[in-house]
């Protein structure tokens, strides 16, 4: 035991000094704020311009309601997001009018036109005509107005009193409200939600990554100049394994702290909504079975690996299977209930970070935690055992990387 | 003493080790040679307990060698490289403790190796500011801190200058005298013979000869005699029992078929030349390892 702690200290205080240590630390969280602020904040400043948009209504029917109800739509900074011009002339052929419409939008004197065709019949079709497909946001308003202009057009046609028509307009919300076992419900906001577990997937990911690199690159420098030899000749290789496994595992913990120190330091600035911190202990949990269960595989992969180029190319497979969670993570808000979703809960290599994303968007029954968390020990307990055996052949073979099968054949052995 | 009994080590397709037996005395340095891929590394690897033999045991003081032993050995592999960016002093401590030395013997010890090897000045600096030479002292502090009772040294002269390499022989020679057992691996025959005590020479993974210096040079004949004469000695190399010679500038050198003695082929051949001087040339270790390497091709 003496020794495993002297090399997991050696081996901790070796990484916490490297410069890579101290950058990532603080760097990825700042990446990972970034870009989950990022987006908002641009989207944010894109809004303080207003748009303005032309229409053309040959029915004559739509456009003084949908110009005065789009006019009516405000920005955050409280001017008019929309200025509606008409574009149709009923003396001009509508054909001309399109294409002098058309042309004005690619000499960029418009920015779009909404195109009304077919106004008041059945077949009534609307196009919103621009150099792009348009900002999302603005036409789906746009789409909103439109409805609401022409319910209104035809309810008052077919003589419904006016104060029913101001009643049936009203839009009413759908909130979503997330159930717990313990009687508490919280609002769920997709966004937070998103954001929320998006950051945890991602700061497991990264830390993994850049503690995983670590450990390939310090066996590999050890390898190469012989270092693991005279270890080997001191202490046995379980020693070894142990101290190194301890000091990623400490080197793990210091991460997280920080990030929580620094997480709180946000909440407390109002960076970060308080609601991060819901359902945190499952959470940490997860994040720490999913790290150890990553390190194992680095510590037998890695011994493996006799060249620079081989360590990198394991570690990029290992990020591709560690994306895949950030892939899923949309799906799985959107239909956190879906087969694949459940199927990736139990698959290992994405158990951790599926949980993660789940524990903030339903409620986790206990089979469901009793089961997920049996099966990460588990494997845990397999990998290690696997990456012990191939730490012990793989730390002392150079030369040719191992066949596939050459690598089984090194787990079996006894 | 350290005994080896019937190793062998195999591999898939190769036995690196091939029935290997020796014994290792206190007090003697052990020469274990043999050309590039004969099989030490692996030898010494299995001796150190680092991978386990296919068959066959290892004795340290008549018990088997297992983690037990840890900590009397002293293993310097044949290439070099320490933790670059940590300091000298740290990376000896390091060592040292997984060597289970207390803090204040291996702080002591370090202090003490540091200025025999003249490295003091440099206990605070990182190790990739040293030289290659200066970084391959600090190697060899950390195999010896630990006061081992058993020594492997892998070509432990190899980047030494000439001044660094006798500074090392002494010290290895004063740990014989202090009855260490020791095995030193090297390519560097002048080395061994000046050295080693014993010698063990493997080939293929097998033994080729082993035994005494001595003994191992009387056995390797005397039949090579160096003369030194005047007149026209060309007819010597045509004379029946002479098998080789063999001119350099100043003497001659006449290796002679088995059977012939040198003082009967001075009588031969001392009536037709005037010899100014004659004597039997020892046979060199480097001779006899290449003559064993390639007699047992």
């Amino acid at each position: 035991m003496k020794k495993i702690l002297t090399i997991a200290r050696w081996e901790y205080i070796e990484k916490v000094r490297t410069k890579t240590f101290i950058i990532s630390m603080f760097v990825t969280p700042a990446i990972i704020l970034l870009f989950s602020l990022a987006p908002t904040w641009f989207s944010r400043n894109a809004e303080e311009s207003t748009r303005a948009y032309g229409i053309i209504d040959s029915s004559g029917i739509f456009f003084r309601p949908l110009k005065s109800d789009l006019e009516e739509v405000m920005m955050k900074n409280g001017q008019p997001k929309f200025v509606i011009i008409n574009l149709y002339n009923k003396d001009e052929n509508f054909i001309m009018v399109k294409k002098t419409a058309d042309a004005d939008v690619l000499r960029n004197k418009l920015e779009g036109y909404i195109l009304i065709l077919n106004g008041g019949t059945d077949k009534t079709r609307v196009e919103f005509r621009s150099r792009g497909s348009g900002s999302f946001d603005d036409i789906s308003k746009i789409e909103e107005i439109f409805n609401k202009v022409k319910n209104k057009f035809l309810l008052q046609n077919a003589g419904v009193d006016s104060s029913v028509i101001s009643a049936s307009m009203r839009y009413v919300t759908v909130n979503p409200i997330k159930i717990e076992k313990n009687g508490k419900e919280s609002k769920a906001d997709f966004i937070t939600l998103f954001f929320t577990s998006f950051i945890f997937i991602m700061l497991l990911m990264m830390m993994i990554l850049s503690t995983g690199n670590m450990l390939v690159r310090s066996l590999l420098e050890e390898k190469s100049n012989r270092l693991i030899e005279i270890l080997v000749s001191s202490c046995t290789q379980k020693e070894l394994l142990a101290g190194k496994v301890m000091a990623l595992s400490g080197l793990g913990f210091t991460q997280i702290f920080i990030w929580t120190m620094l997480g709180l330091v946000s909440t407390g600035a109002a960076l970060v909504p308080m609601n991060v911190f819901d359902n945190i202990m499952p959470m940490m949990f997860y994040f720490i079975l999913g790290y150890v269960f990553y390190v194992s595989i680095f510590v037998g992969i890695g011994s493996v690996c006799s060249t620079e180029q081989e360590a990198q190319q394991i570690t990029s497979y290992i990020s591709i299977i560690l994306t895949m969670p950030v892939i899923f993570s949309l799906t799985a808000i959107e239909y956190p209930g879906s087969l694949l979703v459940r199927i990736l809960s139990y698959i290992p290599f994405t158990t951790a970070s599926i949980m993660i994303l789940r524990l903030k968007i339903e409620t986790i029954t206990m089979w469901e935690y009793f089961t997920t968390v049996g099966i990460m020990i588990v494997s845990i307990y397999v990998t290690i055992i696997s990456s012990a055996k191939l730490f012990k052949i793989g730390i002392l073979s150079y030369g040719k990387r191992p066949s596939v099968k050459e690598l089984v054949r090194w787990i079996r052995e006894k | 003493m350290l005994t080896a009994e019937n190793l062998v080590k195999e591999y898939k397709d190769l036995r690196a080790v091939d029935n290997v037996s020796f014994n290792v005395l206190p007090g003697r340095i052990f020469g274990l040679l043999g050309p590039n891929g004969a099989g030490k590394t692996t030898t010494i690897r299995t001796i150190l307990n680092i991978i386990r033999p296919t068959s066959g045991r290892v004795l340290f003081d008549g018990e088997p060698i297992n983690e037990n032993f840890f900590n009397i050995i002293g293993y310097l592999p044949e290439e070099r490289g320490l933790y670059k960016k940590s300091k000298v002093i740290d990376v000896i401590l390091y060592f040292a403790e997984l060597k289970n030395m207390q803090k204040k013997d291996a702080l002591h010890e370090a202090d003490k190796w540091l200025k025999k090897l003249e490295l003091k000045d440099y206990r605070h600096k990182k190790i990739e500011e040293l030289s290659k030479g200066n970084q391959q002292k600090v190697q060899f502090i950390t195999s010896i801190i630990h006061n081992p009772k058993l020594l492997v040294f892998d070509e432990p002269f190899s980047g030494f200058d000439p001044i660094n390499q006798q500074i090392i022989r002494e010290i290895i020679t004063s740990f014989a005298a202090d009855g260490k057992t020791i095995i030193l691996c090297t390519h560097q025959m002048d080395t061994a013979e000046k050295l080693c005590a014993d010698i063990f020479l493997i080939n293929k993974g097998k033994e080729v000869c082993s035994g005494s210096l001595s003994s191992i040079k009387k056995m390797s004949g005397t039949n090579t005699v160096k003369i030194m004469f005047e007149g026209d000695g060309s007819f010597i190399s045509s004379l029946p029992y002479v098998s080789k010679t063999e001119k350099t500038n100043s003497h001659l050198e006449v290796t002679l078929h088995e059977g012939m003695l040198p003082k009967d082929f001075l009588k031969e051949i001392m009536p037709l030349i005037s010899i100014t001087h004659f004597s039997v040339v020892e046979p060199t270790l480097d001779k006899i390892f290449i003559d064993s390497i390639r007699g047992n091709q």
